[in-house]
């Protein structure tokens, strides 16, 4: 790791103010090698931040350090019953969060899920989301990739097992946030705080960008600007989550497809709405519509939420070595459909 | 189906306590390094004022400035736990964390479980059920289960399984770490 | 064999202790202790022990080599190179050599000189090295030193290398300074076409057509197995002291002895001045058995900068240049008649071990089943990837794959249990055994048809078999030190890599003495003391018990003829016991075992017993090593659970039947055990060194994604153990570690194959592999 110098914000705003570059605009580099220590960054846990550092896939000249902000920490319950929860906040307290995990399983479920215990005791919401892919190549110093400014993929010839089937033009990286699925899902939105003291509220839908769009940012974040929160809407009573990961490993593994599904029944036992997002499959959490729009006014059972797994497939296309996704997610899905419902997770298994 | 939606404990605000004082110092404090900058941690119970780089991991400090070095880097990236301290009283990967940002935090390593010479009942346990074979990624394993136990006398196998997830140990330990906490726990009940 | 040598004859124990127990005579040394007793009559062998350093390691205190740390030592750094295979057309270390805190650098390769060219053959190959105050400044300097490379075309997987117009990895006979990835080092002289270079054949035997012709039932297959690297949690580490009066080393190796000799011999220095330490290992698995060019380099490195060095490799490093298992493709066709009994069994294999030669997995089916027509043909492929190296139970562990498959597939067609046509097949009695007490203790009757369960989740269940040489080094030897206080001291040069050692020496000192192994100070892991054997190929027990035995007893003897002629009575009829000396036929006549030392004419005695050859012989030896004339066992059952929509396979429960000859301490051996079957769980399920064929990287350099099995991936394993005695030596103990990780693998993919009904042939089996092979899949590779 490069030497950096070493600056304690005491503020969101000071943070702001002080930070020059979003890490990925840090991270690209015509020749591979990031040289020059100009760049400004802020830094939260650090879980990611060092790993890039210590890869010498960015080399600040400076950090600024908001993790000890007590602005940002917390999660809170706000007027209009809207949840709001500091981007400081850890996947661990995330996780064993009673009330969330009540109102939200499928985000306590999936920040439980992410990582390790050390990893989620550390890891902030805000850094979560704002992590860099974890394609292999992207990862490597020695791969000058085009999300890094290089002039071609090296997954689509080359080992792209773990890569994306949707929205994989260019560029196939899969998102890395686990809780952003779920966080979708239930329509969050982030809070954003500009270096000219502007803050915003941008729906997680609107804050991811696909490679089709921008091949050399994950979101919209600008130069500057600092997540502040995440903003989860009033929930209805009737709904029920939860969220599904597929992994090699049984714990502490990355999955390899996920699904995080919010289903509002009303007391007839019809699916009023229905919120279905995939995880590790596309560029960003990836809305299922045609599911959703399946099962909207629908009865949910057996078949319905077979139909609507196949319907979450619509619009893949699969690489040379990641067409198993497929069959996966929609396994994922149906089962996800009923356990939110719950319903017996598979008539056929009993 | 999902009481709790509506019924939302209030005040679960869990912010930092403002501490005026605190932002009276970093006021001061400002930009530091690249080179060495002289900071204090609180080890084992002890304080040590050394000089780092804000380049150096906390786990660099313990077992270099430091010399505590029964806490081991194996990966450094976060994905085996074996150089696990606690930052308080939690959990944490030594490695991916940097020295100087631990301030006022108390850090507990593997050498300061032990209390004046005394093994933690972890330690026994581990020593009891064999479940240390290279003891490379043990001292890790025994800061997780320790900490477990201190928030759960009685944790039962998939919370011991939970809790020691993000080690790594190729030896193989894992079946005598489990019978070892398990053991620990039934002893424990009353 | 030793014929200077008075001998005697005495009566052992012999046969599987559940079964009852023989005798059989053996002639041994005269100055070897009598035979030992069945452990159910002993007071420490046999029994759970303690682990001697079980106290340092749990408090932190255990010093490992990178825990050592020397007044004014230096740090290395090595620069690798970036490219599978280039050319290395100028290199220059002067400006990384004057940078600020650089002491000393090095070139690793041979430079480029006078028209001979310098080839790097795979990314990660060191270059060169150097030495600075601290780590970052050493990396920082490597950015410094300036090397021209002209990239050459190369290949790095099995399929590329084979194919016609394949790179070459080595022109003419270069490959012949290309170090040996494994077994019986089949480094002689095999044809080399392109990148392939054999067959081997050992093992071959009869006439492979005609036992087809006669065969009334034939399987086939071809089966692929990854490369899978060790991990050692502890990386490859030294740090190397040069002096005016030699060299200190100290090293993460599995071989402390050897890694002297090397060192001796490389830098020309004398035994004597050479000294090796390794207080504590983390781990080894076959990967720290050499000096190796690291290891090399920072004694170089030290002779040149006149200062300690310490080189420690980072966790990429590590992965891409620290050995590996190496791949194999296996075309596996057995031929039986119907009633089991084996025709044929040809065996052609090809496999990488990178740079390296040895990638040969022909011992379990040449040697495991009787068949009197066998064909074995063993090829290396040489690619440009970092060069294998042995890893526990190399080449067996990756043929026990394709085998038992083959022989389940086998018993399928036959509609025979497997078990029974084993019965039929398999010439050994202890397997025999471990097969009916495994099958006992797994519940084998409740063994559905492949494929029963209804339902997305199939449950499977599956055995198969190990086979492991029973290794002895010859060059093995300790000293035994009674102290004036009371105090006994057991010296070898043997490392504790995690294997326990450090305890079976204590209990078997400790029986002999009639003292507590607490009582025993154990002093290993320097060279200081007599050489040890290496903790690789499962021979450190076998063969450093029989000495410590003897030389304790040794020492027993004499304390007694210094007892004895104080109490003027022949030492004949004295005996010790719970640290008390007594006569054997008036107890109440007593002196305690320090009293007795007490009394010794000068402050310390010793003994020293170096290993003496198995009482029956040996099978085979060479060199140093030699082989018993048994063969370790080993049944492994496992059961599994196969989610056919996700293609997750969960290892529920896993059932190890092994043997050792005598176990000296069962907790220790179950742990190894445990070791062995997750290492195998591990490969079985998760575990893969991925080269980039388009740049030759390995892209899961790490341990993010070179997967190994977790706290939650661990099934209920139950390790039955058995006592097989054979009065082979002092104390008839063998090894188990490598035994207990070879049938694993296997034993999953036969329970897979009971689960569903399908057949998977690649490592590992990922739930995408999976998925494919139930054509969940439509479309990509295999
Ligand atoms: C072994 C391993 C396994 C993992 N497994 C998983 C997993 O399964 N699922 C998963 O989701 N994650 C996983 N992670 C990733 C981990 O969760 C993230 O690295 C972590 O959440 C990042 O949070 P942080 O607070 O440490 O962020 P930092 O490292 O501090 O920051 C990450 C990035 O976000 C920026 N940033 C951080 N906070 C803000 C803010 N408030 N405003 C603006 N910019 C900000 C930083 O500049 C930086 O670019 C894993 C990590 C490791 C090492
Ligand atoms: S998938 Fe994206 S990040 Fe990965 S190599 Fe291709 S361009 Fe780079
Ligand atoms: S060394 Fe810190 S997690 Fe592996
Ligand atoms: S005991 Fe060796 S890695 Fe865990």
């Amino acid at each position: 790791m490069e030497a950096f110098q070493w600056q304690q914000a005491r503020s969101p705003a000071e943070a702001a103010a002080l930070v020059t570059q979003t890490t990925a605009e840090a991270m690209l580099t015509l020749q591979g090698t990031p040289s020059a220590q100009q760049a400004i960054l802020v830094k939260a846990g650090g879980v990611d931040m060092l790993d890039l550092m210590k890869e010498g896939l960015v080399n600040p000249r400076r950090l600024v350090d908001i993790s000890r902000l007590a602005e940002l920490q917390g999660i809170s319950r706000e007027g209009d019953d809207s949840l709001r929860i500091g981007a400081l906040t850890t996947l661990a307290q995330i996780a064993a969060h009673p009330g969330l995990r009540q109102s939200h399983a499928a985000l306590a479920q999936a920040a439980a899920m992410a990582a390790s215990p050390q990893i989620r005791n550390r890891a902030t919401l805000g850094g979560n989301l704002l992590q860099r892919p974890r394609c292999w190549y992207l990862r490597s110093a020695a791969h000058h990739c085009l999300r890094k400014g290089g002039g071609h993929c090296f997954a689509f010839a080359g080992d792209n097992r773990y890569h994306a089937i949707f929205a994989n033009h260019g560029c196939a990286i899969v998102h890395p946030s686990t809780p952003a699925t779920a966080l979708l899902a239930f329509h969050a939105q982030v809070e954003l705080l500009h270096p000219q003291g502007q803050r915003r509220q941008v729906p997680l839908e609107d804050f991811f960008v696909l490679p089709e769009a921008d091949m050399h940012r994950e979101n919209i974040l600008a130069a500057g600007e600092i997540l502040t929160a995440v903003w989860l809407p009033p929930q209805i009573q009737t709904n029920r989550s939860i969220y599904l990961q597929v992994a090699e490993r049984e714990a502490f593994d990355w999955p390899l497809a996920a699904v995080a599904v919010v289903v509002d029944l009303d007391a007839a036992g019809l699916c009023q709405r229905a919120s279905i997002v995939l995880g590790a499959v596309a560029p960003a959490p990836w809305r299922a519509r045609q599911a959703e729009a399946l099962l909207t006014g629908a009865t949910i059972n057996g078949k319905t939420a077979e139909a609507a797994g196949e319907a979450a497939l619509a619009g893949a296309t699969p690489l040379a070595q990641n067409a198993y996704k497929l069959p996966l997610l929609a396994t994922l899905v149906r089962r996800a459909v009923l356990a939110a419902a719950a319903l017996p997770q598979d008539p056929r298994a009993s | 189906m999902f009481p709790g939606a509506r019924a939302f404990p209030e005040g679960e605000l869990t912010l930092m306590k403002e501490d005026p004082q605190e932002n009276e110092k970093s006021a001061a404090a400002s930009v530091l390094g690249p080179g060495a900058v002289p900071i204090v941690l609180r080890v084992n119970g002890e304080t040590h004022p050394l000089l780092v780089e804000p380049r150096t991991t906390l786990a660099e400090a313990l077992r270099g400035s430091l010399g505590l070095t029964g806490t081991k880097i194996a990966c450094n990236q976060g994905a085996c736990s074996a150089c696990s301290v606690w930052l308080d009283d939690l959990v944490v990967a030594s490695c991916s964390i940097l020295a100087i940002e631990v301030g006022e935090r108390r850090i507990t390593t593997i050498e300061g479980l032990a209390a004046g010479g005394r093994l933690h009942p972890v330690q026994e346990a581990f020593i009891a059920h064999d479940a240390v074979q290279c003891g490379f990624c043990t001292p890790g394993l025994v800061m997780s289960c320790a900490a477990l136990l201190a928030g759960n006398p009685h944790p039962g196998e998939a919370e011991i399984q939970t809790a020691i997830s993000g080690h790594l140990c190729r030896c193989g330990t894992y079946p005598h770490v489990v019978q070892a906490i398990l053991a620990l726990a039934d002893a424990k009940g009353d | 064999m030793d014929d200077e040598f008075p001998r005697r004859r005495e009566k052992f124990p012999f046969g599987l202790a559940h079964l009852g127990l023989d005798e059989v005579e053996r002639e041994i040394p005269a100055d070897e202790p009598p035979p030992l007793a069945p452990n159910a009559a002993l007071t420490q062998i046999g029994k759970d022990i303690r682990r001697w350093d079980a106290w340092a390691k749990v408090t932190g205190a255990a010093r490992y080599t990178v825990d050592v740390h020397l007044p004014g030592m230096l740090h290395a750094a090595v620069l690798r190179s970036p490219l599978p295979h280039a050319r290395i057309r100028s290199l220059d270390l002067s400006p990384a050599a004057s940078a600020p805190g650089v002491h000393a650098a090095l070139t690793v390769v041979e430079p480029p000189a006078d028209g001979v060219p310098t080839v790097l053959r795979y990314v990660g190959q060191p270059v060169a090295a150097l030495a600075a105050d601290t780590p970052a400044l050493a990396e920082a300097a490597l950015r410094l030193i300036q090397v021209e490379y002209e990239p050459l075309p190369f290949v790095v997987d099995l399929d590329g290398a084979r194919r016609p117009d394949a790179p070459i990895v080595y022109p003419d006979s270069e490959w012949q300074k290309s170090p040996s990835a494994g077994l019986p080092a089949a480094a002689g002289d095999l044809p080399i076409t392109g990148n392939i270079r054999g067959p081997e054949s050992k093992g071959s035997r009869g006439d492979i057509g005609a036992g087809f012709a006669a065969a009334e039932i034939v399987v086939d297959g071809t089966y692929h197995t990854q490369v899978q690297t060790h991990c050692c949690l502890e990386p490859h580490a030294i740090v190397a002291a040069w002096h005016e009066g030699g060299l200190d080393v100290w090293m993460s190796t599995q071989f402390t002895a050897g890694v002297r000799a090397q060192l001796a011999r490389h830098f020309q220095l004398p035994l004597s001045r050479v000294r090796v330490r390794a207080e504590a290992v983390g781990g080894g698995f076959g990967s720290k058995s050499q000096i190796g060019i690291y290891g090399r380099t920072a004694v170089a490195l030290s002779r040149l900068a006149k200062v300690p060095i310490r080189l420690v490799y980072r966790r990429d490093e590590e992965q891409m240049d620290s050995g590996n298992r190496p791949s194999s493709e296996q075309h596996l066709r057995i031929g039986a008649r119907r009633d089991g009994t084996l025709t044929a069994l040809s065996l052609h294999s090809y496999g990488s071990a990178g740079i390296a030669f040895g990638a040969g997995v022909g011992n379990m089916a040449t040697a495991l089943y009787r068949c009197p027509h066998v064909e074995s043909r063993q090829y290396d492929v040489f690619t440009h990837a970092g060069p294998a190296c042995p890893m526990r139970g190399p080449g067996n562990t990756q043929g026990a794959f394709a085998l038992e498959q083959g022989i389940d597939e086998l018993a399928g067609k036959l509609a025979m249990d497997p078990l029974a046509l084993r019965d039929v097949i398999d010439p050994s009695p202890v397997r025999r055994e471990e097969r009916r007490m495994g099958a006992e203790r797994i519940g084998w009757t409740q063994r559905k048809p492949p494929g029963a369960d209804q339902g997305p989740v199939k449950r499977g269940m599956g055995m198969a078999q190990s086979l492991w040489s029973a290794n002895i080094q010859t060059n093995a030897a300790c000293e035994l030190r009674l102290w004036r206080d009371g105090r006994v001291e057991v010296l070898s040069s043997v490392q504790d890599i995690g294997t326990g050692v450090g305890t079976v020496l204590a209990q078997v000192v400790a029986e002999e003495l009639g003292l507590q192994p607490e009582d025993i100070h154990v002093r290993i892991g320097d060279t200081e003391f007599p050489s040890g054997p290496p903790s690789y190929g499962s021979r450190t027990t076998a063969s450093i018990t029989p000495p410590a035995r003897t030389a304790a007893w040794q020492i027993k003897e004499a304390l007694f003829r210094s007892v004895a002629s104080a109490w003027q009575v022949d030492p004949q009829r004295l005996t010790v016991q719970d640290g008390w000396i007594h006569l054997r036929d008036e107890p109440q006549q007593r002196i305690s075992w320090r009293e007795a030392a007490a009394a010794l004419r000068t402050d310390r005695i010793s003994a020293f017993a170096g290993r003496s050859d198995d009482y029956a012989g040996f099978r085979s030896r060479s060199g140093d090593a030699a082989m018993a004339l048994n063969d370790l066992g080993g049944v492994q059952f496992a059961e599994v659970a196969v989610d056919t929509e996700t293609g997750v396979i969960r290892v529920e429960r896993v059932v190890a039947v092994q043997d050792c000859g005598r176990p000296i301490n069962p907790l220790q051996i179950e742990s190894q055990v445990q070791g062995g079957v997750l290492m195998g769980v591990s490969y079985a399920l998760l575990e893969e060194r991925i080269l980039d064929t388009n740049t030759g990287w390995m892209l899961n350099p790490n341990l993010v994604d070179y997967k190994l099995t977790g706290a939650w991936d661990t099934p209920q394993i139950e390790v039955v153990l058995l006592e097989n005695y054979q009065g082979f030596s002092a104390t008839d103990a063998y090894g188990i570690a490598e035994p207990a990780n070879i049938a694993t693998a296997a034993a999953i993919a036969n329970a897979v194959y009971n689960a569903i009904g399908v057949r998977m042939r690649s490592l590992p089996m990922t739930p995408a592999k999976v998925l494919h092979a139930l054509g969940a899949v439509s479309g990509g590779p295999r």
